[in-house]
């Protein structure tokens, strides 16, 4: 990838903005925002709510996987290979943000890079092991009649427990992108509305030169994914 | 009144006798009690749960049986909660005997829920109306387990 993905130039530098987040990933990033939500509030309240906790965390599931194929196949600010990066990079980002340095970064910077693979991971396997959960009351994934019911009683306590690392990774998330909008002044949060960032020039030229892929590919991966999950989960006639 | 005198004393014996046998039933077997009387409410609950969410025909006469039996099965398990089985090895938590008045009052909102879905399902209310009722005693069911219930 031809982006190089910071810049050492001092804050305060001229910055201009630059379309670094596609509609796609906005719209996937506050759907599923949305519906963590939701699941949160229906997965504790139980009832009826839990037929649409099934229903939302198929949406998940097509969701995420959408996310992975267009972390191969979306924009470039959107792949994983331009925000991908190694442990060194990784530590070095971290030095300069303990020194209050900004740097910044046309995509996920590679701490942020990071949180993005885990959670995807967390929300596959919070969805995954949904497909095959059961509450002992009256609900029971799609997938839990073809294992047995001690095997399911297990991935249910995975399914519960990893809510609680999704919690977590959520509430770093959070503060991460305060940290840099109280501490570093850099509004990460608009950013995901709007899908701009202000971004030191030569950055944003880097951008503007980098390819943005159709939002019609985007429905189109959405449908694959769809299609995959309603595969999984479709009743039995 | 004669009649009536006669109930409450049957009544009393009935309690006497019940008392009784709690006083002597091994925990273990206290323990049997409580989780047959679990499962059996989760085998006719289900289904009505299957079926208020189109996941099965919608059937009004099983509704309307399993409804019946769960409003006596739902009275059953409280019964083996005895402070004796506190030590048996179960997905029980220690507040059930710890905070036992909330226990109760849980248990009691369950019956009352549940009560509601059998009164529902014998009146031969709709479909949306059943849904509605089991809402609510799957909402009783799991107020209790989150908070009395060990998280497997």
């Amino acid at each position: 990838m031809g982006t190089p993905d910071s810049s050492n130039q001092p804050h305060g530098a001229a910055q201009v903005s630059a379309r670094v987040w596609d509609l796609p990933v906005r719209l996937f990033h506050w759907t599923l925002v949305a519906l963590l939500a939701f699941q949160l509030f229906s997965g504790k309240t139980g009832g009826n709510w839990m037929q649409w906790h099934g229903y939302a965390g198929y949406t998940i599931l097509a969701l995420v996987l959408f996310r992975i194929l267009w972390g191969f196949a979306g924009s470039t600010t959107a792949r994983f290979s331009s925000f991908l990066a190694g442990p060194a990079r990784a530590v070095e980002f971290l030095r300069r943000l303990v020194r209050r340095e900004p740097v910044a970064h046309a995509s996920h910077n590679p701490l942020g890079g990071w949180m993005v693979v885990v959670l995807l991971a967390a929300l596959l396997v919070q969805a995954g092991t949904g497909l095959f959960a059961n509450d002992d009351i009256a609900t029971e994934g799609p997938l839990a009649r073809h294992i047995s019911k001690d095997l399911s009683d297990r991935l249910t306590t995975i399914h519960y427990w990893n809510l609680n690392f999704i919690l977590a990774l959520v509430a770093a998330h959070v503060a991460a992108v305060l940290f840099h909008w109280r501490v570093l002044k850099e509004n990460l949060i608009g950013a995901m509305f709007t899908g701009d960032k202000l971004l030191p020039a030569d950055l944003a030229r880097e951008v503007a030169a980098a390819r943005t892929a159709s939002s019609w590919r985007a429905l189109a991966l959405v449908a694959v994914a769809a299609a995959a999950v309603y595969v999984i989960v479709k009743p039995v006639v | 009144m004669k009649r009536i005198a006669m109930l409450c004393t049957a009544a009393a014996l009935g309690v006497t006798l019940s008392a009784g046998a709690l006083a002597q039933a091994k925990p273990e077997r206290l323990v049997d009690q409580r989780q047959a009387g679990m499962n059996l409410i989760g085998w006719y609950f289900g289904p009505i749960g299957a079926m208020v969410q189109d996941k099965m025909p919608y059937d009004a006469n099983v509704v309307k049986r399993n409804a019946g039996y769960l409003a006596t099965l739902s009275m059953m398990p409280i019964e083996g909660f005895q402070a004796s089985t506190k030590d048996v090895k179960s997905d029980a938590k220690p507040e059930v005997w710890s905070d036992h008045d909330t226990f109760k009052s849980r248990m009691k909102d369950m019956q009352d829920a549940i009560a509601k879905l059998n009164t529902v399902a014998q009146a031969g209310a709709d479909k949306d109306a059943v849904k509605a009722a089991f809402g609510g005693a799957g909402k009783a069911c799991k107020a209790c387990h989150d908070d009395f219930r060990v998280k497997k």
